[in-house]
Order: C-alpha cells, then sequence, then structure tokens
C-alpha cells in the first residue's frame, strides 16, 4: 500500500488539529447556551423539546456519515487508492457512536413524548439496522486477517449498505409511522420557527465540527497504523 | 452439462451429509415444539403466531446451513476445482442457489401443512404461507449465500454473517407474514437475485485469484 506523501499529510494534520478542537469546543458552548437557555420551551412538549437540540443533528450526521462511506467505497472501486479506504475505515466508528447518540437520545424523548422507550416502527428500527451495518463494517476489518481481501470485501459491504440510507430518509413519507416527518429539510419555508432554528443551526455546525475532528484524528491514526504495518512487515 | 452435474452433486452431497434434508424439517418443527411451553397449551391462539414463527425457523435455518453453499468447498479445495472448470461463474453459482433452495427450502414447504396441522391452522391460510414462502425463500437463500461468499477468507464467520444478513432478511420477513404480499416477495427475490448474483461472483473472483 502506498500513500500519497504520508508525511505531508500527517503534518498538515498536526497543523489543523488545534484550530478544529478549539472551533468544536466554541461552538458547542454557544449552541448549548442558545438550546438550554435562549430558546422558548414547546407549547405542547414543553423542556422534554430540547433534547431534539442534541438528537435531530447526530441523526443527520449518523445519515451523512454512511453515505460518505459508501461514496469512499464507491471511490474506491474506481480509482483503487487506499486512501479512500481510510477514509471508510476512519468514518466507521465515528458514524456508529452517532447513530448510537440519535438511538439512545430518541428513546429518552419517547418516553415523555409517545409514552414508551421504543416503538417498532420504521425510521426507529432502520436506524437501528444502520447501527448493525457500522458494526458489519468495522467487523469486516477485524474478522478478515489479511488486509488486501479486507480492503476488497469491506468496500462492497460498505456499498450494499448503503440501501438502507434512501430507507431511513423516506421512511416517515411511505409509511405510516410514530416519528414525525422532516420540518427542516422544505427548503422554501421550514415549519419551525426561527427561535428553535438558530440553536439548532448552532447545534448541527458543533457537530459537524466535532465529526471532522474527530474524523481528522483517527484518519492520522490509521495512516500511522499503515505505516507501521509497512515498517514491520 | 456441468451445469445439471453441479446440482446432482450439491443435492448428492447434501442428502448424504450429517445435515441432511431432514435437518431442515426437524428443524422448524423443534421451533414450533418450543412455542407451547413459552405461550402455553391453548392451541387456537397460535395460529395467529403461525405465520411468525415459521418465517423466523426459516430465517434461522438458511442460516445454519450456509455454511454449505461455498465454505464447505471452499475448504477442502473443490471450490478451486470448479472454478477451473471454465464453466462460466454465473452458472456455478446458479446451481449453487438452486441446490441450496432445493436441499433446504422444499423441506420446509413440505412440512408446512403438517406443522399446520399441529396448531389448528385453517387450510386457506397454509396454502397462503405456503405461497409466500416458496416465492420468498428464493430471495433469503440467495441473500445467505452471497453474503457467505463475500465472508469466506474470514475465519470463525459465525456471528460476522448473522450480523449482515438478519438486517437483510427483514424486507422479506415484513412482507412474508402479510398474507396478500405474495407479488412483492417475488420482486424481492427477483432483486435478491441479481444483486447476489454480482456480489457471488465478485467474490469468487477475488478468492479464486
Amino acid at each position: 500500500m502506498h500513500l500519497k506523501l504520508p508525511n505531508k499529510i500527517i503534518d498538515s494534520l498536526r497543523r489543523m488539529l488545534p484550530a478544529f478542537i478549539v472551533a468544536t469546543i466554541v461552538t458547542f458552548t454557544v449552541g448549548i447556551y442558545y438550546a438550554i437557555l435562549n430558546s422558548p420551551p414547546d407549547y405542547l412538549q414543553g423542556d422534554s423539546m430540547r433534547i431534539m437540540y442534541v438528537h435531530v443533528p447526530a441523526a443527520w450526521l449518523a445519515l451523512s456519515s454512511y453515505s460518505f462511506l459508501a461514496l469512499s467505497c464507491i471511490a474506491w472501486f474506481i480509482f483503487r487508492n487506499p486512501i479512500f479506504n481510510l477514509f471508510a475505515k476512519s468514518i466507521a466508528p465515528i458514524g456508529a457512536t452517532f447513530t448510537l447518540i440519535a438511538l439512545v437520545t430518541g428513546s429518552i424523548w419517547g418516553k415523555p413524548t409517545w409514552g414508551t422507550w421504543w416503538a417498532w416502527d420504521a425510521r426507529l428500527t432502520s436506524m437501528l439496522i444502520l447501527f448493525f451495518l457500522y458494526i458489519a463494517y468495522i467487523m469486516t476489518w477485524q474478522t478478515i486477517t489479511n488486509k488486501d481481501l479486507a480492503a476488497k470485501i469491506s468496500a462492497a459491504l460498505g456499498i450494499i449498505g448503503f440501501i438502507n440510507i434512501p430507507i431511513i430518509k423516506f421512511s416517515v413519507d411511505w409509511w405510516n409511522t410514530l416519528h414525525q416527518p422532516a420540518t427542516i429539510s422544505k427548503l422554501s419555508a421550514p415549519s419551525i420557527h426561527i427561535s428553535m432554528l438558530t440553536p439548532l443551526m448552532l447545534m448541527t455546525f458543533a457537530y459537524v465540527l466535532f465529526l471532522i475532528t474527530l474524523f481528522l484524528i483517527r484518519y492520522k491514526i490509521e495512516i500511522l497504523d499503515q505505516k507501521i504495518l509497512r515498517v514491520s512487515s | 452439462m456441468p451445469f445439471y452435474n453441479l446440482i446432482i452433486r450439491d443435492l448428492k452431497l447434501a442428502f448424504f451429509s450429517s445435515t441432511n434434508f431432514l435437518f431442515a424439517a426437524s428443524f422448524l418443527i423443534l421451533i414450533l415444539i418450543l412455542v407451547p411451553f413459552v405461550f402455553g397449551t391453548n392451541v387456537g391462539s397460535f395460529s395467529i403466531l403461525f405465520t411468525g414463527f415459521i418465517w423466523i425457523s426459516i430465517a434461522l435455518s438458511i442460516l445454519l446451513t450456509l455454511d454449505r453453499v461455498f465454505n464447505s468447498d471452499y475448504e477442502d479445495g473443490n471450490l478451486d476445482t470448479i472454478i477451473l472448470t471454465q464453466q462460466s461463474l454465473e452458472l456455478i453459482v446458479c446451481s449453487k442457489f438452486i441446490s441450496h433452495w432445493i436441499a433446504n427450502c422444499i423441506p420446509i414447504i413440505i412440512v408446512i401443512p403438517i406443522a399446520g396441522l399441529l396448531f389448528e391452522v385453517g387450510i386457506q391460510d397454509i396454502l397462503n404461507i405456503i405461497l409466500n414462502v416458496s416465492l420468498g425463500s428464493p430471495g433469503m437463500v440467495f441473500i445467505g449465500s452471497a453474503i457467505s461468499a463475500l465472508t469466506l477468507g474470514s475465519k470463525r464467520a459465525g456471528i460476522y454473517k448473522t450480523i449482515i444478513i438478519v438486517p437483510l432478511y427483514i424486507p422479506f420477513i415484513i412482507f412474508g407474514s402479510n398474507q396478500e404480499s405474495g407479488l412483492v416477495l417475488l420482486g424481492l427475490s427477483m432483486t435478491a437475485f441479481v444483486f447476489s448474483l454480482f456480489t457471488s461472483i465478485y467474490s469468487l473472483r477475488l478468492y479464486a485469484e
């Protein structure tokens, strides 16, 4: 496996990381301030609605991480550059964690709102499947000891799992579920008030920065791993 | 005709091996035997649950016998010999699918009416279930075989394979437990066939290198 100038990548990563860490902390502070103190409670759900500011960005990023993973797998099939495999390998545990956050916070939110911790509706079930797809992808690298083989198989698996993403996205439109349909994605006029949209957007921004920071750290680790492998082999 | 020869060879292997045709059928009955111990002996209420248990036991029996499709041939080297015959990989994979479906799902379909008698399920319901199973189980066999081909290289692939396959079985279970969705199951099976054919050929090429 060759990487194009891995030393340069690591150098630039070292320079970029502190900036991202500081930016993450600042946006999280501002976002949490807005989410907890400076936004109105929901007229129906009261203060329990505030968990949305943690739940929704995590769910969005869980989906987009998997899309990124699948896209890197496709890119690996086209260009056969090991860098794309490292992208997918670095994003997988982060995406799994965001999925878990979305599931757990959703469950906590569901108790006061729906009266149950868990409902077997389409959105929740497909999110749970997404979690297992992430686990399957991570397990591929662990169970298959031959690294070249693991690269090929995990790329195929990542693409197979991508069929779940549109199912999650449109599950609330296709089936009549307990989970509410999307309120933000109507680009022209989101059906959410601006006083709630501001903290949500701030929190999403913070989550994105957090994701990028974690991704850079993991990507650095993966490159170092490859270098160790090459030295020891 | 190597295609038919391969099917007949696999069927013979399935018939004479330790987990032969009787396995799938007795597995179904054994799963169903557990049901009264869980829900009590009031047989009348089982007919609602019957479809669900049939599908769960089909999924489990396919998962348990997947090792026979490619793994056993891969381990004793026969897979290399089969690939070396220069027969097209598509036909090889198709014959594996067909023989595995015959060896595992036909016994289940035969046993379903008897199991239905045990649980006092009506004739019309049994016919519906048989129709659904015969349309849906090929798709499950295809997907399971494709994933087991993909994971040939991993040691102790049991749980790993299950984690990948079970999410892909969910659509079959959803539409299978619905009485009037035979056509949806047929469509799912056909989609699964295309996807599994490509995946299996891709992974056989990987391992045959």
